[in-house]
């Protein structure tokens, strides 16, 4: 099981298409950093959690699409015609999905990781600023749910039909124009603005209303029942 | 002859693909979402509405859907797996080269299929103002120009990494830039051009050569890098590098690449629409430059020729000046950094001078010595485009040079002298300048141009004398209408296309309004030229000035969408009331504007009554919701900003941010928190009649010769009231 796990992130990592949008995300991060971050938003600091957790939203449709672009390595027409062969393979099926996405989930893990050391780099530099425990949370809060969502709506999407994957790609370009609820104001980068302004205290500490975490516990959930979701039961439906 | 060939039978098979029509469907309808979603230009007035939105919003949706399309398209062969077969039939550099003519003629039948269409929606739309020279040049500057750059970005991502998701990574993120990050800089905004207002009225030359010369610049950019991937194009089945070194074999392709990529970094670096002025606006050492010693200027004039074909301006300016130092003397002007000049002769001799590479507030520094004579004239010749400045480069189109429209502020009219003082107080000026003979002059102040000639080129040359360093003109197809009103006579100038407009919306009553309001409320206005007062409209700038004897009129104060708002009553013209205001309020002589940075100035006293006015005419609730709210709201976001509380993070900074984040520090005392100082000394002093009393006593208060000023320790006083009264809690 581990040496799958190992051989699908040497499949995913050792290559080009990680290392390219490892540079993609490290320079669009950058500029985010320069033009937007570094103003302070809602009248917190640049390194307050608000602030970052702006930077953050930002970054997620780039993490978005890298991760769904993982999950085409799984889903892809070649990639199925090849599902002949493994299934034959003493490996039990779900042990090896779950090893591709564990496997994706780290890709798209590292990636994040990546934004989130270039944000401590940029502190660092410009502000001499490095308690970055206080930025723990809202980094989970902000990264983790959205991409275990989109891995698990991705996998089921992609194995139904593989080209389906390409449009939700657009997902969050789409949450971006429309006017969504508080709820799920992470989504389209507004509830880092216009929540502390709501508290109405200076340099608020970083909270988060309730129905927020609930959709995001939702999305985690939604993310791995959609991940253990059989792809027939999505044709069955179809079918009906 | 191969290559043709095999375009029509590429273009016929990328115009069967059902995607494709898709693609074109969904560009054409798309810019209804600039109608309805993504309003880049926020000016109100009907072409930004109804043709630079929906234009800027077709380019970005088709654009980033003809992205998407070139990479599909471009990995077709290789995800079919018969990209073998294909190399071996035609070379993959010519498939390549046919693709993207193919992809890109298809993006020229989708702009010409939306132009038709949308041309009809346009017009119905905007009304009688449409034309069809801006409906033409926004639809291709704006949206069309946005495809081929999508095409060859897109082309240029999948040819450089031969992957379709890396490509459409990089495509989403050089996508996102422009609309995120580098939307604010009018030339990295490749997708989305920086376009906030197109004029109804007069012409938008201006704008959209600003608009060309960035799309331009990113066509031979992307061109360049395009032809960089066309490098990288694999070959023989071998890798990148290898395909790079095998391809680069015939020379003049990486020579043409590189070529492309250095002329679109020169045209980036020295593009001639906008300025270096000084990002820190609150440094005015131009204002610094000591006065030349013993030497007067007598006399100027200038003689001007603005070429409106082309929006360049030559001139010829003359000063006489005495110089009784009996040495040779410094002297310098201010000039458009756009401007080359030519010569400078002083009593007919060629001498040297220099322009600083160091631009302040739209001027260069033209410095020439002038010799030890005590009658000198000093000619000076220029020519050029004139730049518009800097810390306005987002808001671009106010140096607009057209047949329609001309607008010449000080040192882009003539150069402006900076170190000379005036003789017996007066610099008597005489302007002449050279336009199509269907345009009227219009001197911003109380001088009045008149014909001198009309030539046989279709020009007429115009004169008028006024008085200063500087000065302003407009010209246009301006209307004018005289208005009698409390004892004065005011000169109103609109564009003709705005007849319409200025008829439904009542103007004339709406400045018989504010003009009766002031004149009750403050006392009647005395000018030195006849109690004559010009309102001018002017093309849309999102703002105004005045001057004695001259205030502005912004064209989106009446628009015939302001018409349909009914939040507004029966009168519009916000900056119209606030310009006329200012001649009671304002005009140098009444403030001392010697510092920029303090909070008492022309603007809050000016600003709380056109409050008052705007209260009066709209009613109580909007001019709470538009004015008193607005400044509150911007007062308290600005002591919350966390820098204004940590000016020592502030200081971390590099200077550029520094410069970003305080730019607006006077904006908003002078333009906010002053007038709610004023609001809340209404309150204190016993409410509005009170106020209005105090204010009239001041406005017709006995001037002191030595210092004629209004102060703000004078206002207290009237009022009864300290400074830390009117601390705003």
């Amino acid at each position: 099981m581990i040496r799958i796990f190992q051989y699908e992130c040497k499949r995913l990592l050792w290559n080009k298409f990680f290392f390219g949008i490892l540079l993609i995300l490290l320079f669009y991060g950058w500029q985010v950093l320069n033009g937007v971050t570094i103003l302070g938003v809602s009248h917190t600091a640049p390194f307050s959690p608000w602030s970052f957790g702006d930077y953050l939203s930002r970054m997620i449709p780039l993490l978005w699409i890298g991760a769904l672009f993982f999950l085409t390595f799984f889903t892809s027409q070649k990639a199925q015609r090849v599902t002949i062969l493994t299934n034959a393979t003493p490996v039990p099926i779900k042990q090896y999905t779950f090893a591709r996405c564990a496997a994706a989930f780290a890709g798209t893990g590292l990636l994040c990781l990546a934004c989130l050391i270039e944000a401590a780099v940029f502190y660092g530099q410009y502000f001499g600023w490095y308690r970055w425990g206080q930025l723990l949370f809202p980094a989970l809060i902000t990264f983790i749910p959205p991409l275990i969502f989109a891995l698990g709506s991705g996998w089921l999407l992609g194995k139904y039909k593989s080209w389906l994957i390409y449009l939700w790609m657009l997902i969050p370009f789409l949450c971006m124009t429309l006017p969504l609820p508080n709820a799920f104001g992470i989504w389209n980068g507004s509830f880092f603005k216009e929540y502390p302004l709501s508290i109405e205290t200076m340099d608020p500490s970083f909270t988060l209303p309730i129905t927020v975490i609930i959709v995001q516990c939702i999305l985690v959930i939604l993310g791995i029942v959609l991940l253990v979701l059989d792809p027939r039961f999505l044709k069955k439906m179809a079918v009906k | 002859m191969k290559r043709i060939r095999l375009f029509f039978p590429e273009l016929k098979r990328l115009l069967k693909s059902r995607l494709t029509w898709l693609i074109v469907l969904l560009t054409v309808i798309s810019p209804i979402t600039g109608l309805i979603l993504y309003k880049p230009a926020t000016a109100s007035t009907m072409l930004s509405m109804y043709l630079a939105n929906p234009a800027i919003a077709g380019g970005v949706v088709g654009g980033v859907l003809f992205g998407v399309l070139t990479v599909y398209e471009l990995d077709r062969s290789n995800r079919s797996r018969v990209n073998v077969l294909m190399d071996a039939v035609v070379s993959p550099l010519s498939m390549a080269l046919i693709r993207l003519t193919a992809l890109i003629a298809s993006a020229l039948i989708t702009l010409a299929l939306t132009i038709l269409i949308w041309l009809s929606i346009s017009w119905w739309r905007i009304g009688s103002v449409f034309s069809g020279v801006d409906y033409v040049l926004a639809y291709v500057l704006m949206m069309g120009l946005a495809l081929p750059l999508s095409i060859l970005a897109a082309a240029a991502f999948y040819q450089f990494t031969r992957r379709l998701d890396l490509s459409f990574v990089l495509f989403a993120a050089f996508a996102g830039l422009s609309l995120t990050v580098w939307a604010g800089n009018w030339q990295l905004c490749w997708l989305n051009p920086c376009v906030w207002a197109l004029s109804d009225d007069f012409s938008n030359f201006r704008i959209f050569r600003s608009v060309t010369y960035m799309r331009l610049t990113w066509l031979v950019a992307l061109s360049g890098i395009w032809s960089l991937s066309y490098l990288c194009i694999r070959r023989y089945g071998k890798d990148l590098f290898r395909s790079l070194i095998w391809n680069v074999r015939r020379i003049c392709r990486p020579i043409i690449a590189l070529l492309l990529v250095i002329c679109s970094g020169i045209a980036y670096a020295a593009q001639p629409m906008v300025d270096h002025s000084n990002p820190d606006q609150t440094v005015m050492s131009f204002y610094e430059v000591p006065y030349a010693q013993d030497v007067v200027c007598t006399n100027r004039s200038a003689q001007v020729l603005p070429d409106t074909a082309a929006g360049t301006v030559s001139g010829k300016a003359a000063y006489q000046f005495q110089n009784t130092s009996g040495t040779e003397q410094t002297i310098a002007f201010g000039i458009n950094p756009g401007y080359t000049v030519s010569s400078v002769q002083a009593n007919g001799v060629n001498i040297p001078f220099t322009v600083s590479d160091y631009q302040e507030y739209n001027e260069a520094m033209l410095e020439t010595s002038i010799p030890a004579e005590e009658q000198v004239e000093l000619v000076i010749e220029y020519r050029g485009f004139p730049q518009e400045d800097y810390n306005m480069s987002a808001l671009q189109g106010s140096a607009e040079i057209s047949k329609t429209y001309v607008c010449l502020q000080n040192a882009s009219l003539s150069p402006r002298l900076m170190n000379v003082l005036p003789d017996e107080g007066m610099y008597p000026t005489t302007i002449e300048i050279t336009l199509p003979d269907s345009m009227m002059v219009i001197p911003f102040g109380s001088g009045k141009a008149e014909i001198l000639a009309k030539n046989n080129d279709g020009t007429a040359t115009w004169q008028y004398e006024s008085n200063g360093t500087g000065g302003i003109l407009y010209a246009g197809d301006y209307i004018r209408e005289n208005i009698e009103t409390d004892g004065m006579t005011i000169e109103f100038y609109y564009g003709r296309r705005h007849q319409d407009v200025m008829e439904s919306a009542g103007a004339v009553d709406a400045v018989k309004s504010v003009v009766a309001y002031c004149t009750e409320h403050y006392g009647t206005l005395s000018f030195g030229s006849g109690d004559t007062l010009k309102l001018i409209q002017s093309r849309v700038s999102g703002g105004g000035y005045a001057t004695d004897g001259a205030s502005l009129l912004d064209e989106a104060d009446f628009t015939a969408s302001n018409l349909g708002d009914g939040s507004k009553g029966t009168v519009a013209g916000e900056v119209m009331i606030h310009e006329l205001v200012h001649q009671w309020w304002g005009l140098g002589n009444m403030f001392d504007s010697s510092d920029d940075t303090n909070p008492w100035s022309a603007e809050g006293l000016t600003v709380y009554t056109t409050y008052r006015i705007v209260k009066e005419l709209y009613g109580e609730s909007y001019a709470q919701e538009n004015y008193v709210k607005q400044w509150q709201q911007e007062v308290d976001d600005y002591y919350l900003n966390y820098y204004v509380r940590h000016p020592e993070a502030l200081e971390m900074l590099p200077s550029d941010k520094q410069l970003e984040i305080t730019g607006n520090l006077s904006y908003v005392r002078q333009y906010c928190e002053m007038p709610l100082k004023i609001l809340k000394a209404q309150q204190l002093v016993g409410g509005e009649e009170a106020m209005d009393q105090i204010l009239h006593d001041l406005f017709n208060r006995e001037l002191d010769p030595a210092y004629p000023y209004l102060t703000y320790q004078e206002f207290l006083d009237a009022c009864g009231l300290t400074e830390e009264d009117l601390n705003l809690d």
